[in-house]
């Protein structure tokens, strides 16, 4: 097999011992003899005694410093640990269970798994979580659409089967509900196999989502993973690396279509930026660490379809204090063939999902893909939206009636469409108590039709307001009227 | 936050200072205005009010029978005159008056009858041009400052469809609506019927408001004949004279609410483009001093 490919340096030394010479926070500095330096990535572990109880620490080698020193990242807590304990080099990368026996359960970054004892797991494969991205010849742009359901992302950021897809947005916008809601519409009819990195967020969630997919049956068919926020930011920073290696192994070697859904990839880079300046890099803009870029690159080029065979991710993204031009979240954008942008301006006023239809894009919204009349469409919501965004200084001055009498009725269109765009989900039916619904992109298509052409002039506002296709807004709009 | 952001404030400030310019230059304009056409208003007046009391004199004649007076058995077109302003910049006036035009429009259709529009004003225009409603004729050009000679030519169009048959395309009724003026800060659109001349039946409280028994030569109809177009007229122009100035008093009050929403807006601008400023400065610091303490290391 050529998909286990082991990246650790020179790789000979195994079970060398050496000696921590320095701790600092989640970063250690540890002295090996000449001639068993341990290779870059990898994994040493320490065996410390806190409290009585005796546990291992699993450190990834990150640097020689010369001297015979190499500085490593912790993946736990650094808590008990004295300068002169034994190191030991396991000889590898950090290796995590794959194949079937990961669905169903629970792993940490280590592939350790948190729902059962890790020895009661019949594991007959590890891999190394560093790994190569396929080759280039290997890789397939995949353009076939992939239907969610959602109105506002069908109709104007197509998802594409195998491809890579990014929500944006700042803190509290509603990213976590959209992936949880995407879990429920994709992974519950997609049949394959579903993997879940859940990337310094909240500990809670993690545990919601399970139960959730418990209930719902999927569990079966899904592999989580989850180095929430106490994790230090080594755990952080590789269990990313950890689900993904789980989703290539369904990819490469059983040949199936995956999923795979990793809530926060910010956190990623953000790991990455805490241990920075411990390894000793200077800091490049606006803090982050000098090779941004490079290990971002890295992870999302792993992240790929392969002739005949897709990995499907949907990646969330946070972006810092609403400022898309972050570092962090700019250097996501280019790797990704969709981006879904959630606005808080959209969430303030209650209408979820908070998609900015002007900011969010996808490759394939081009009429060679999704057809004509989907893309004509498309195009003329897009346009009715931007005519009303540049009305609103005129109006917020002079009043709606000083408008001309084509920009009047623009602006009513765009009203009734901003509105349209704001739909029932299923995983919001906690908070309104509403069912969520499904609209297939003929519909969507349909009703946005019928707002631009002014079909629908006659309806009221509230009528468009979270509901599913044309036909529930005509019984709401049924509803509306005789309440009176 | 960053340069780009700060550049689209300040383009934004800049737009909306331009402006306030403009509306604050308007503002002035329908103030010094509208003390000329406040004064149109009341020196229209005496001769408004002598005509109406003639008019009245005549036809309170018991046994008089007009064409001009007297209800047609089974109405079926109105003429609606409604009086919008040519240019805009003065907030809700137009929308005001068209709303009130719609309403009687309806109240026309559900009386089965058909309303045939007269239009003053470029808004009524394109509001009805735009919506591909029909209209009989239009006048534009000069709502805030209106002359005779247009109230005139109005008037005799007015009554030359009246005199027509219904077969013909003659209507059996006209209505007007248009803006009083009641005050600087209160107009009010209104709507009323000129033609047949309707009759409110007062009890006359004072002896001296009854009308003088009047000798007609050679006859009443006659008398009515003559003085009915110079009635309609009259009504027409002292319409117009309010409309245009409560057109004013509408822009005037417009523009400087526009004025203040503008300071509003510049100043939001301002303060997020300070924010803007101020975060990229911080950003800089930020940098220059990790940078530095990174090197001193």
């Amino acid at each position: 097999m050529t998909a286990t490919i082991n990246e650790s340096g020179t790789g000979a030394a195994t079970g060398a011992v050496g000696r921590i010479a320095r701790v600092t926070g989640p970063v250690i500095d540890a002295e090996f003899p000449a001639d068993a330096m341990p290779g870059i990535y990898n994994a040493l572990t320490v065996d410390v005694e806190l409290d009585g109880k005796t546990s291992t620490i699993t450190f990834e080698t990150a640097q020689h410093l010369g001297e015979n020193l190499v500085r490593a990242i912790a993946m736990q807590s650094t808590d008990g640990l004295v300068r002169g304990q034994e190191v030991r080099d396991t000889g590898s990368a950090i290796t995590v269970p794959v194949g079937d026996v990961v669905k169903g359960h629970i792993f940490n970054a280590l592939g350790d798994s948190l729902d059962v004892e890790s020895s009661e797991l019949d594991v007959q494969e590890r891999w190394p979580i560093h790994r190569q991205a396929p080759h280039f010849a290997d890789l397939e742009g995949s353009t076939e659409m992939l239907e969610t359901g959602i109105k506002v992302i069908d109709l104007l950021t197509p998802y594409i089967q195998g491809g890579k897809i990014g929500l944006f947005g700042g803190a509290g916008v509603g990213k976590t509900v959209l992936i949880q809601e995407m879990i429920t519409r994709v992974a519950r009819n997609f049949g394959g196999t579903s993997v879940f990195a859940g990337v310094g967020e909240r500990t809670r969630e993690g545990n919601d989502l399970w139960v959730e997919m418990d209930e719902a049956d999927v569990l079966k068919d899904t592999a989580l993973v989850f180095g929430q926020m106490d994790e230090p930011p080594g755990t952080r920073l590789r269990v990313a690396l950890t689900g993904l290696t789980m989703a290539e192994y369904f990819r490469d070697v059983q040949k199936q279509d995956v999923l795979l859904f990793i809530d926060n990839i910010f956190r990623f880079s953000q790991a990455g930026m805490e241990v920075s300046t411990l390894l000793g890099r200077m800091p490049s803009a606006v803090g982050y660490q000098p090779n941004l870029a490079d290990e971002m690159g890295v992870l999302q080029e792993r992240i790929t379809s392969t002739r005949g065979h897709s990995i499907t991710s949907m990646q969330a993204v946070y972006v810092p204090a609403d400022d898309y031009t972050d570092p962090a979240p700019a250097n996501v954008f280019a790797h990704l063939d969709a981006t879904t942008n959630l606005t808080r301006d959209l969430a303030s006023r209650g209408l979820y999902p908070a998609v900015d239809p002007l900011a969010s894009t996808s490759r394939i919204l081009d009429p060679q893909y999704v057809g004509q009349e989907h893309y004509e469409v498309a195009t003329r919501v897009k346009q009715i939206l931007q005519k009303n965004k540049e009305l609103q200084d005129i109006i917020a001055i002079l009043g709606v009636d000083e408008l001309s009498e084509e920009d009047r009725v623009t602006v009513s269109r765009a009203r009734r469409m901003e509105q349209f765009l704001s739909q029932n989900t299923y995983t919001a039916k906690q908070f309104t108590g509403v069912e969520g619904s499904t609209v297939p992109i003929k519909d969507t298509i349909e009703g946005f039709k019928a707002i631009a052409d002014g079909d629908l002039d006659h309806v009221s506002e509230q009528a468009f307001y979270n509901v599913g296709g044309l036909d529930d807004v005509e019984r709401e709009w049924a509803r509306i009227q005789k309440e009176g | 936050m960053s340069a780009a952001d700060i550049r689209v404030f300040r383009q934004k400030i800049d737009s909306t200072a331009s402006m306030k310019k403009i509306f604050n230059a308007m503002e002035l304009i329908a103030t010094s205005r509208i003390g000329k056409a406040r004064q149109r208003v009341a020196a229209s007046m005496p001769y408004a009010n002598a005509i109406t009391r003639a008019v009245s004199a005549v036809s309170s004649q018991q046994d008089i029978e007009h064409v001009l007076t007297s209800e047609p058995e089974n109405p079926r077109r109105a003429a609606v005159l409604i009086m919008s302003s040519d240019r805009g910049l003065a907030g809700a006036y137009s929308a005001n008056i068209l709303r009130k035009a719609e309403a009687l429009i309806e109240r026309l259709h559900e009386e089965d009858k058909t309303a045939d529009l007269y239009l003053i004003g470029r808004k009524a225009q394109a509001y009805f041009d735009f919506r591909n409603r029909p209209y009989k004729g239009f006048w534009t050009g000069s709502t805030d400052s209106p002359d005779f000679d247009t109230a005139k030519e109005i008037g005799e169009t007015l009554v030359e469809a009246f005199l027509t048959d219904y077969e013909d395309g003659g209507v059996d009724e006209i209505h007007i609506v248009y803006t009083e003026f009641k005050s600087m800060v209160n107009q009010e659109p209104m709507v009323i019927r000129l033609l047949p001349l309707e009759f409110v039946d007062e009890e006359v409280a004072d002896e001296s408001d009854l009308f003088p028994l009047y000798e007609y030569e050679p006859a009443p109809e006659e008398v009515l004949d003559a003085l009915l177009p110079k009635y309609i007229e009259s009504r027409i122009f002292s319409a117009m004279l309010q409309a245009a100035a409560s057109e004013l008093a509408s822009r005037q009050r417009a523009m400087s609410a526009a004025g203040d929403n503008a300071d509003d807006l510049i100043r939001d601008y301002t303060l997020l483009m300070n924010n803007a400023r101020q975060a990229s400065i911080t950003q800089e610091l930020t940098e220059l001093i990790a940078g530095a303490d990174a090197l001193a290391e």
